[in-house]
């Protein structure tokens, strides 16, 4: 057994603190890559593929002839599928990484997320980044400690040669204070600054959510296969969860507030689907300014 | 919220804003307070001072009844009208963000003439990403704000609020004699406040606690502790917070105690102490203080 794996070492932590991402080679065997692909094939029927254009949003550059194909939910499924994607969720090679990246009492945010496709399956434009400052997946490094709010796991299950396309990132991107040039979100004019990780079945990737990262079209023969878990510092909200409303918060006599007051009451989170009351003021009156749905 | 402010706030960490409300709302509040003075708890002696000198006095006083917003009415109304308080929301769209939202609270602070103070916590370092303070290319973030309402008069220098301005920006950890106040080298004021003014304060960056109270009338303060969109810190949240409430049933059945322990929904507190993983040389992942609190 390769027992550095299980630790994360100063070179680690200065690749991931530079860049924004790491790769660990080889975290999983590859009986362990067969039984995840084999528990995904007993399910795929589950699957949903998206529309060609939801995620390339135009880009010339990562259009495609279908969208994503994506699956979820792997943690609750009857206990012999969902046994290998339990066993990712706390693996000594994530648990490590993520006390010293996140910090002790990281937490599942969302997912796991089966993203796939296969040849001719698009890319999704680049997003995140340092500048505007993005509180829910802040990245902050202060008296030699990392402490990244948001930070999602991805495991390939599927090789990621070079030119295959998936995955894509901006290296230090985290970290600007600088819009990104819209040139390197459609890679129309990306400087040469976006980078495709060459990644094995097996190899498990890092990476900061503040980083400015998306996906290139897939044009391998084989399906495209990663499964991303979206972990958050303990203190920190991305999805709202089953208790979002101030009903569900507080209880039936957050009714009688008016719209201004229940504002306040909702839970955290920013994947509220437009649900959440948004509040303006000038100092004599405050209102909601948006239109919940 | 000005430029003058928004200086002051970025390089204090606090900011008083003066006569927001009226003698007849002040007396509306003080009405309702009244009505719960049964629900006022004497604390342990000593819990607030923690043996300090300078901090020392009679036990602290706590409201530890019904939420207010959730009295009985009428005296629910003036706690919900300040909830989304107008000069409220100009400051926090710009201090948290938009989205602000109510983390816990409001806290009824009591103290009789005597009552001890409240060691100073909260600081820049070590970095507490809930409640951290950043600044960028013009803009104010802070995780953790509690504005208290002021509904009696807290001269300078006679108790009540204390902080160390600046202290958000530090990365140095409070010294001791700053945190028990009997050593704080000039770094800790007690501004002056009156009835009627609300304080915001970055509660968990600033270093803030509370000065003996001096003076020969009650302190009555109510704190509503707000924080950004995504940020959770307690209250509600340490309750649905457990893996089976926070997620549903089929996905977290039948979990090891390791992986309920990444299943927990948002919350800060406990802190450093609660259980987290760990990973031994051989790759065998333990949960560790498993009892502690959450």
């Amino acid at each position: 057994m390769n027992t550095e794996r299980h630790q994360v070492s100063d070179k680690e932590m200065y690749v991931f603190d530079t860049r924004g991402y790491l790769v660990v080679r080889g975290a999983l065997s590859l009986t362990e890559v067969d039984e995840a692909n084999a528990a995904l094939n007993a399910k795929m029927d589950q699957a949903v593929t998206l529309d060609a254009g939801s995620l390339s949003g135009g880009a010339e550059k990562l259009g495609g002839v279908t969208g994503r194909t994506q699956l979820s939910r792997m943690l609750g499924w009857e206990p012999k599928y969902r046994a290998p994607f339990r066993r990712l969720l706390v693996h000594p090679v994530v648990v490590s990484r993520l006390n010293a990246f996140t910090g002790r009492g990281f937490r599942l945010d969302h997912g796991p997320l089966l993203i796939s496709g296969r040849k001719g399956a698009e890319g999704h434009r680049l997003h995140g980044a340092g500048e505007p400052f993005s509180q829910s997946v802040w990245y902050h490094q202060q008296n030699g400690r990392i402490f990244c709010r948001g930070i999602t796991v991805a495991w390939q299950l599927a090789d990621c040669g070079p030119g295959d396309g998936g995955f894509v990132i901006v290296p230090g991107s985290h970290k600007t204070r600088e819009p990104t040039p819209d040139g390197v979100r459609t890679l129309d004019d990306d400087m040469g600054l976006v980078e495709q990780p060459v990644m094995a079945a097996g190899d498990v990737l890092f990476f900061a959510e503040t980083a400015t990262h998306g996906t290139l079209p897939w044009t391998a023969d084989h399906e495209r296969r990663s499964v991303l878990y979206k972990y958050a510092a303990r203190g920190a909200a991305r999805a709202v969860g089953k208790h979002f409303t101030p009903e569900e918060r507080f209880g039936a006599w957050t009714n009688e507030l008016t719209a201004e007051q229940q504002a306040v009451l909702y839970g955290p989170g920013v994947h509220h689907g437009g649900r959440l009351p948004l509040l303006e003021s000038d100092g004599e009156t405050a209102w909601v300014s948006n239109q919940p749905k | 919220m000005d430029a003058k402010e928004r200086y002051y706030w970025d390089l204090t960490g606090h900011l008083v804003v003066r006569n927001v409300l009226s003698q007849d709302e002040i007396d509306e509040v003080t009405h309702a307070l009244d009505s719960v003075s049964q629900g006022i708890r004497e604390g342990r002696p000593g819990r607030g001072s923690q043996g300090s000198d300078a901090l020392d006095g009679a036990p602290a006083r706590w409201y530890s009844g019904e939420n207010l917003l959730n009295l009985p009415h009428p005296h629910c109304e003036p706690f919900r009208k300040l909830l989304a308080h107008p000069q409220v929301v100009s400051r926090l769209n710009v201090m948290c963000g938009s989205g602000f939202r109510l983390d816990h609270g409001p806290q009824y602070n009591n103290a009789l003439p005597g009552a001890e103070g409240l060691t100073l916590h909260g600081q820049g370092e070590p970095h507490g990403e809930w409640v951290a303070y950043h600044h960028q290319n013009g803009k104010p973030y802070c995780g953790g704000v509690t504005v208290t309402w002021n509904f009696t008069d807290c001269p300078e220098g006679q108790g009540g609020f204390a902080a160390v301005p600046g202290s958000h920006k530090s990365k140095f950890r409070m010294p001791r004699g700053v945190r028990m106040c009997d050593d704080d080298m000039g770094a800790v004021v007690n501004p002056d406040i009156r009835a009627g003014d609300a304080l915001f304060f970055m509660d968990g960056a600033q270093t803030h606690g509370s000065f003996p109270w001096r003076n020969s009338w009650e302190r009555k303060s109510v704190l509503y502790k707000y924080a950004s969109r995504t940020s959770c810190r307690t209250g509600v949240a340490s309750q649905i917070s457990a893996p089976e409430v926070y997620w549903d049933a089929a996905t977290v059945a039948d979990m090891t105690d390791e992986e309920r322990a990444v299943m927990y929904g948002p919350c800060s507190s406990p802190r450093s102490d609660g259980p987290y993983l760990t990973v031994a040389e051989d790759g065998v992942v333990t949960l560790k203080n498993p009892e502690a609190g959450r």
